[in-house]
Formats: C-alpha cells, structure tokens, sequence
C-alpha cells in the first residue's frame, strides 16, 4: 500500500478518471445531504412523539427506535435490495441509500432529542402552559431552541456517523465514493493504494468541516449565554 | 512470539527432513521437494502395480469435480475422466483428494498424487513446472440469465446491468468481446459490481442484474430452473489440461495420448454432455 503511494504513475492514472471519482463523490454528498435532512425530521417528531403524554405515540416512537437501533444496517440494505423487489418494490441505490440511513440515524437522532427535552427543567414547561402556550408553541419556541445547544454536540456525532454510514451502499453496488474507490482499486493496475487514500480524504473533506461547524457554533451559544447572564448580573447590581 | 514461531518451525522442518533422510537417502533435500527416486516411481506401470491411482480434484466444482458430503462420493467431468484413466491402467481403485488451486501444484511436487483434474488452466508460466496434456475442456466467460430475459447477444446487452464479482477480469474481458462484435458496453452503466458469487445470484434473482457473469464452469453451480447459460456468448477462453509432475514425462506422455484418443473418437464430449456441462469451447 504504502509503496503503490509513492509511484508517480499511479496518481496519473487515477488523475486520469477523475470524472469518475468526482460523479461517486457527488452520489455520496447527494445520499448524506438528503438522508441527514430525512434523519434529522424523523428525529425531531419521534423524539417529540417519545417525550409525549400520548401513550400511542411513546408506543410507536419506541418501535421505531429499537426496531433500527437494534438491527444492523447492512441488513435493512440487503433486505430492501434484495427482498423488496419481490413484493414489486424496485428502488434504486441512491433511494435506497438515503432511505435506509436517513430512517437508521433518525432513531439515534430521536434519542438524542428525547434526551434534550428530558433535560430541559420542568419549569420551563409550566411557565410556558401559565403563559397560555399550546404543546406544540411550547415545544417550538420554548424547549427545543434550548435543548439546541445541549444536544448539538451528540448530533452532529450522529450527523458524521451517517456520512460515514452511506458507504454501506457500496455493498448494493451503490455507484457512490466507496464502491467506485473499490472498483477502481480492484481493477486495471490494481491501484488500491491511491484510490483508497483519495477515498478516504474525501470522507473527510465532507465530515470535518460538520464537525468544525459545529464546534464553532456550540461555543458561540454558549458564550452568547454567558454574556446574556453577565448583562443580567449587571442589571441586577445596578437594581439593587 | 515470532522468534518462538519461526524456532518450532525450522525445528519441525529440520525433523522432517532428516526423518526423509533416514528412510530414504536418495532424498536429498536440497532438490526443492522433486526427489528423483519418487519421481522415477510415478509411471504407468508403477501405477498399475501399485493398484491405486491418486487424482487431486476439486470438491466444489459442479460438473467438473464435486464432493456429496452425505456418501462422500465424486461426481463431474473430471472424476469420469479418472475413472477411464484408471481402467486403461488395469487400476480398479481411484483414491481422490481434494485440492485448491493454492494446494493442487504442491501436492504434485510432494509426489502425494499422480495427476491433477481440478479445472487446472494452463499458461506458459505453469508449464514451466508442470507437465499438461492437451486441454480436455475449454472453458469460457459466459452469462447466467433468466429464461425470460431473451438475452441471446451482444446486442442485447447495452440496456442492461451485468453483475460481476469485485476485482475480477469478467469484466474487461467481457467489454472487450463485446467491443469485437462492434457492441460499446459502459463500464459504469452496464456493470455492477459485487463482493461474492452468492451476492451476484442473488442481484441476479431480484431483477437488480440482468446477468452473471464469469466462468463457465463456476456458473454452472448456479443454474436452477429459472435461469440458463447463453451459450452464444461465450469469451476469454481458458484451456484445462490435466497435469503431473515435471519430471515423470513418461506417465505424462501417456495421459496425453490417452486425451488426445479420447478427443478425436468423441468420448471426452460424451463424458461433458453426461455431466450437464456446455460443450467444450470452440473459435
């Protein structure tokens, strides 16, 4: 591996089918952005769903969370790959890519919201229904945009996990970065070397700047919370 | 750890050999496991005499060499042909061992068998260390399809999804056929790609391929009733021979001769027909 990273000849070649890395590349941005968008609705209602008084709604959000927490990933992909068309349902990877891990994060990511709320004190919630809020303007406008700051850092864990996770349609053929790194790397000069390391820095290209934004964005609230609580403390001298 | 490896190692090897040493001073080790006095002891008639031949064959192979786990019986091309081969020797007892293809060439230079049918193909390189006889069968690149699809030619398959097995030379060779008979199949539209055969079958069953493809002789364990080889695409030939070990060039030239009768007189087609296999590849 380490000396087919040194021969010259080699990264020329893979320059050459650039076009073919960059469409796989483009097919796995497509698979993460829509699943992410997809997993992160599907979080947000079913953590509601488990945080309600409904016990219907608790029922079928916890259904939902241990039904694809505790099965693999790889086999919710074979089985609506390979089992599905049998029933006359044909999708395509790309589909099936954004399908399966957009609803396999959206469990961990509902956990996530389910323990956000869970965190917020009870007080906010009576102050809200004192002041005549319904459940759901309470939910929108008092707890989740606290419960921001307290579950950002475990969802965008999630978030870069699911990037990581769409490479699971590589097994399905799914045309994405790490089926074409691995076709690429299985054929021709057999130039696994370069077309794993590529394949690898791309991944990265897409999770670290997430991760960095995120990081970025948390201590920006936090501060921005500290300060509205240093401007208080002034009021309040100032008062007093 | 590795030290204490390699010391058992080098103190088994060095027993081994001087236990060869004792029985047999002929054996000379430094000859690379080809020792003259078993070579010369490797001829037809030390067979006959012996009254056992001793054939290396595949276990996995069906139509060529497959094992029944439930009587431990063979079956395929491959054991018929030693099975004829022992009758022309006078040997009513074929002993079979199952070998791979990392195995088959070893167990030849250790003069534990006499001859290897085990969809051996031969090249240049092989040669080199191994005698073959003409090639008994010619094995091709095809296509396992359903018998629905009317996948008859190359022309066919331009709207189609072929699945092939990662890092295998299917592929290309099938691009290049089909580029021959003026068909431009897209590496990326045409292909899919999948880690095993089991996988393939499976794409193969579920609509997600139109097609599978790679050696014959490998589909053949795939056929069921839903599906059929296309015989008119067949590509990228491969010539099986069967092979002995480099220095019994008599008990070679007799399995050659015995090939050759047995190719022109037409036994070797009826013993492919007798196993359900396809024709032996022509041009």
């Amino acid at each position: 591996m380490l000396q087919q990273i040194f021969e010259l000849w080699r990264w020329q070649d893979l320059l050459a089918s650039w076009p073919r890395f960059a469409t796989a590349f483009l097919n796995t941005l497509e698979i993460a952005v829509l699943a992410l968008l997809l997993s992160l609705f599907l979080g947000v209602i079913f953590g509601l769903m488990s945080t309600s008084h409904n016990p219907l709604l608790r029922i079928i959000a916890r259904v939902y969370v241990e039904f694809f927490q505790n099965t693999p990933l790889a086999i919710q992909v074979f089985f609506v790959y390979y089992a599905l068309p049998y029933a006359g349902i044909v999708l395509h990877q790309i589909p099936i890519g954004i399908l399966c891990v957009g609803i396999y994060t959206g469990a961990y990511m509902s956990e996530v919201v389910r323990a956000g709320i869970g965190s917020i004190p009870k007080g906010q919630f009576e102050a809200a229904a004192s002041q005549g809020f319904t459940y759901i303007q309470t939910m929108l406008l008092i707890i989740l945009p606290q419960t921001v700051k307290i579950i950002l850092p475990p969802l965008v864990n999630q978030m870069v996990n699911l990037i990581k996770n769409t490479s699971i349609v590589a097994m399905i053929a799914g045309t994405d970065l790490m089926y074409r790194a691995n076709a690429w790397a299985t054929n021709g000069y057999m130039s696994y070397g370069p077309s794993y390391l590529v394949c690898g820095v791309l991944y990265f290209a897409i999770c670290f700047p997430l991760s960095t934004w995120a990081r970025n964005y948390e201590e920006r609230l936090k501060r921005r919370d500290s300060q509205a609580s240093m401007e208080l403390d002034k009021v309040e001298e100032v008062v007093a | 750890m590795k030290k204490l490896f390699a010391l058992l190692m080098s103190l088994t090897l060095l027993l081994a050999l001087a236990g060869c040493g004792g029985d047999q001073p002929s054996n000379t080790p430094n000859q690379g496991g080809a020792p003259n006095a078993s070579a010369s002891s490797i001829t037809p008639a030390a067979i006959t005499e012996r009254g056992v031949l001793r054939v290396g064959v595949k276990t996995d192979v069906p139509g060529f060499g497959l094992q029944n786990i439930a009587d431990n019986t063979y079956s395929g091309i491959e054991i018929d042909l030693s099975y004829k081969i022992a009758e022309q020797l006078g040997v009513d007892k074929v002993e079979f061992t199952p070998v791979t293809a990392a195995t088959r060439g070893q167990l030849l230079d250790s003069g534990d068998i006499d001859m290897v049918a085990a969809t051996f193909t031969i090249n240049e390189e092989r040669k080199q260390s191994w005698n073959f006889t003409t090639p008994y069968y010619t094995d091709a690149v095809s296509l396992l399809v359903k018998n629905d699809s009317g996948i008859e030619n190359f022309e066919d398959l331009t709207d189609i999804v072929v699945g092939v097995a990662t890092g295998s030379t299917s592929k290309a060779a099938l691009i290049a056929a089909a580029a021959e008979a003026g068909v431009t199949l897209d590496e990326d539209k045409n292909f899919a790609e999948y880690a095993s055969y089991p996988e393939i079958k499976a794409a193969l069953d579920a609509g997600r391929v139109q097609a599978f493809s790679v050696d014959g002789s490998i589909l053949a364990g795939y056929l069921d009733n839903t599906n059929h080889i296309v015989e008119s695409i067949r590509f990228s030939p491969q010539d099986y021979g069967l092979a002995s070990k480099k220095d019994a060039t008599e008990w070679a030239e007799y399995l050659d001769g015995l090939i050759t009768g047995w190719l022109a007189d037409g036994t070797m087609a009826q013993i492919v027909a007798d196993n359900g296999v396809v024709a032996s590849y022509t041009e």
